[in-house]
Order: C-alpha cells, then structure tokens, then sequence
C-alpha cells in the first residue's frame, strides 16, 4: 500500500455531498432527431424539460482505516452512483469527497479488456489497470492464472469463455492485492458454486489487508461476513449507519421484510 | 513512486500493443494491409490528378504526398476513434480506468501505420528529389501539432458519440464533403479568393499545411506562420475537448 494512515485518520472524508441526474426519457439522442425537433418546434426543442433525480441529498461521511463499510439499499437508492462518485468516475453536484491514499474499485467481475486476446493477455491487461504501481506485475498475473484454474484455458481467446470462466478470471486478478481504499459493487456474483467458496476466502482476505473497504451486497449473509459497519441507503440519504446486526434489521424493516 | 504520468503512458503503451496484437494475430498480411490502403490511395490519386486532369503543379507526387498522408492520417484516426468510449464502455463501467487511455492507445496504434505508410512513400521518393534537410528536421513539430489537434478532436467526437449516436454518420458524412473542400490534392492558391475561407477557417487543413512547407516546399517563414495557426487549432480543439469532458464526464458514464 501507498501509505499507511492510522485508524482514526479518515480514508474518506465526504461532506455536503449532493448528486443530481438531468433525466429525460424524451430527450433526443441523435443529431438527425436534435435537428428534426429544432426545425418542427423550435420554442419547444430549446425549453430545458429534463427532470431531476437526487441520488444523494447532503450526505456526510467519514470512513476509517480498518472500517469495513457494507452498504444495503434497494435497487436505484443510489448505491452504485455514490461509490462511482467516490472513484472519481462522476463527479458531485456539490460537495467534495476526499479519499486519502489510492482507491481501487470494482463494479463488475466479468469483464475482458479486448475479447480476442488470450486469457493471460486480458490478465496481463488487468493488472496493467488495476495494479499501476506494481513492481511485480508479471508475479501477479502468474499467480492469479493459477488461483483460476483455467489451466491451457488461459491461452484461450477470452471470447470463447463462459461467464464463469471471465469471472473466474477477473475474480482472481482483482483479488490479488489490497488497496487503501477498496471498493466492491456486488463482487461475488458470477462465478460457479465450488469457485464462489474459493474466491470468497481470497476477496475476505484481500479485504481484511486493505485500509477500508466500501462493500455494496444485497446478501445478508455476505454483509454479515464481510462489514463491521452498515450504511443502510435510501432515497439519496443515509437511513442507518451502526452496526451490522441492527442495520440489517433496520433495512429489513424499510421494506417490509 | 511512478508519476501519475508515467503509469498513463504505461496504460497506453499496453494498451495499444493490445491492439496491434489483437489485429494483426489473425492475418499476418494485415499490418501490410492496412499500410497498403494509403499507399493505394496515394498512387491511384497522383495518377488521375497528374496524368488525367493533369494538373500543373510542379513534383506532383511530393505535394500530394505532403497533403494527402495528413489527411488519412486525421481521418482515419477519427472514425476510429469516435467509437472507441462506446467500445470500451463494459471495462469503463466496471474499473475506474480514464477513457482517454482507451483514446490515446488507439491514436497510437493509427500513427504507428501512418509513419510506416509515410517512410514507405516518403523515402523512396527522395530518390527523385532529394529532401530538404532543414524542413525534415522541421517535420517532427509538424507531426506533434497534428497529433495534438488530432487528440482534441477525437476526445470531442467520442464524448459526442455517447450522447449522440449519429455523430459518426455525421462525421462519414463531413469527412467526405471536407476531403473536396481541403486543399489536399490542389493547393490553397488554386482557391478563388473569394472561397478562401473554406480552407482559411478549417481547423483540418491548419493542421495539414504545416507538412506542404517543411516537406515539399522548405520555407522556413511559412513553416512558421502555417505551425503557428495549426499550434492554435490543436491547444484550442484540445481545451475544448477538456472544457466538454468537465461538462458531460457524469452524463457520458451514465450513457455508456
């Protein structure tokens, strides 16, 4: 890891934080139909008429080392949306969020980088992404392929890989090494049943080495595990934020569980 | 520590050597494939211009290798480009990766055909008129302006592409017309003066002209006129793409 804060220097400092889609199921999205509309309703085509949707109202937050963050919501709470906002990939509305030290995150676990390389290129090309500071890529890419037991799989174009294959493979890459912040959407999904036990020691023990880690599951058990703290998310708001046990209770009162 | 700046270039280079490897497995005449499409271009349209119209202008092959090869270079590095978020979109969706790398690599992967193509024509040409040592030592800041402007333009046409799924149909549709209206195959005197603009105003032709004069005519005042303008056209195609990016970084992952 790049640095090694103490526990009670936060990792993530998110204040004020407000994140804000322009959503319109109307809008155009062709130049020809962008025309199309200028030229039959002018007034109309330059009156703004998308609609706003809160993803995140005020939202305040530390996360410290050592913290292992599980988040539960229901599906478009905005869950996704605040760690993509966390790795940098969208940017806030308003507010800041400050991450100290280098943020991994993942958001899918069947992903090839260019389908007609082999498996080991992909993995080479995965660890180029993930691991950029890596003194020893080339280790981490052997090792990986042989935590997948893809065996002469791994000369294979990766487009002739099931789903499980890829998730076998990206699942062993990116849990190679741990992060100072370590973000996980759903990371488990996608791999069979006897591969899922594998991977899941391997992820826990790349989550336990990391500084602090943000976990998105709808599994409770999954949560249970892994977090020692709940954020309960909903309508753009923390609803909860304790521990696991009385989180997962409070959500499951939220929905009427 | 590495440099956030190095470990881009890292990315890139990797990135690209994917590419290269990806297209080039399957074919092993592909690489001479892809090298052979300017050339044919090249030759068919300095026959037709020189011998057919027979146009008057003096070493023929050289001006229009000084025109044409800038030209396949920016067009063809553009509508490979403009896809290229889109293409990428499952790995942005999933791993913080900056989509420019995604860009850059492909640029690279183009620029490394066009100098093979160039040397191929460029060289052998020198056989018949011997080039101009001045201008050669020239050229590299020509091909920096170009690949400057060429990066701005491609990171605008790639953001546009998510948000408006046309805008390659678009740009098909422009680089046809531009090919026409550019001073490539004749030169910007043969323009009545009234129809100057068209070439005076299009940021294409600013990034081209620099190559006609430290290539085909050395002059050291023009070079730096013509470097000048094209310099402008690829800071301010580049602070535009950043200024769009900044805008629509959010709504471009959300289309992806």
């Amino acid at each position: 890891m790049s640095t090694s804060p103490s526990s009670r220097d936060p990792i993530l400092e998110v204040r004020d934080f407000n994140l804000v889609f322009r959503v319109d199921v109307h809008r155009s999205q062709s130049w020809r139909e962008t025309f199309v509309n200028l030229a039959s309703s002018p007034i109309k085509a330059l009156i703004d008429t998308r609609d706003s949707h809160q993803v995140a109202r005020n939202l305040n937050l530390n996360i410290y080392a050592g913290e292992r963050v599980g988040i539960l919501g229901i599906n478009g709470a905005g869950k996704s949306s605040f760690c993509r906002c966390v790795a940098g990939m969208y940017a806030p509305t308003s507010g800041t969020i400050k991450v100290h030290g280098k943020v991994r995150a993942i958001f899918d676990t069947a992903v090839g980088i260019h389908p007609e390389l082999t498996g080991r290129e992909n993995a080479d090309l995965l660890v180029e992404f993930l691991y950029p500071r890596a003194n020893d890529k080339r280790a981490i890419v052997e090792e990986a392929l042989e935590f997948s037991e893809l065996g002469t799989f791994v000369d294979v174009p990766y487009r002739h890989y099931s789903k499980g294959m890829q998730a076998r493979l990206c699942l062993s890459v990116i849990s190679s090494r741990p992060s100072d912040l370590l973000i996980l959407d759903e990371v488990f999904d996608g791999a069979d049943a006897s591969f899922s036990r594998k991977i899941s020691g391997r992820v826990l023990d790349m989550i336990r080495k990391s500084g602090a880690v943000i976990f998105v599951s709808h599994s409770f058990d999954q949560l249970a595990m892994v977090a020692n703290r709940l954020l309960v998310y909903d309508k753009g708001t923390i609803h909860y934020d304790g521990p696991v046990e009385a989180g997962i209770h409070d959500y499951k009162s939220l929905i009427g569980y | 520590m590495r440099h956030a700046g190095a470990i881009y270039w890292s990315q890139i280079r990797a990135m690209t050597i994917a590419n290269l490897k990806s297209r080039y497995r399957k074919t092993v005449a592909g690489f001479f494939w892809v090298v052979l499409n300017p050339l044919i271009m090249f030759g068919v349209q300095a026959f037709v211009f020189r011998r057919i119209m027979k146009i008057q202008i003096p070493n023929y092959s050289m001006f229009l290798l000084s025109g044409l090869l800038p030209w396949i270079f920016i067009s063809q590095s553009l509508e490979m480009t403009t896809s290229v978020f889109i293409s990428s979109g499952p790995i942005l969706r999933s791993f913080s990766i900056h989509p420019l790398v995604f860009l850059a690599a492909q640029l690279l992967d183009n620029l490394i055909n066009f100098t093979a193509a160039f040397l191929m024509l460029y060289v052998p040409l020198w056989f018949y008129n011997p080039p101009n040592i001045a201008g050669l030592v020239l050229l590299p800041i020509s091909i920096a302006v170009l690949i400057i402007g060429v990066l701005g333009m491609s990171w605008i046409l790639a953001t546009s592409q998510v948000l408006m799924r046309d805008t390659r149909f678009m740009l098909s549709f422009a680089l046809n017309i531009g090919f026409f209206l550019t001073p490539i195959f004749y030169p910007r005197e043969f323009v009545p003066p009234q129809y100057r603009f068209l070439s005076d105003y299009n940021p294409i032709f600013r990034l081209i002209d620099p190559f006609r004069y430290s290539i085909y005519q050395y002059d050291l005042l023009q070079f730096a006129r013509a470097i000048a303008l094209a310099a402008g056209v690829a800071l301010a195609s580049l602070a535009a793409a950043v200024l769009l990016w900044r805008r629509k970084e959010t709504g471009v992952y959300l289309a992806l």
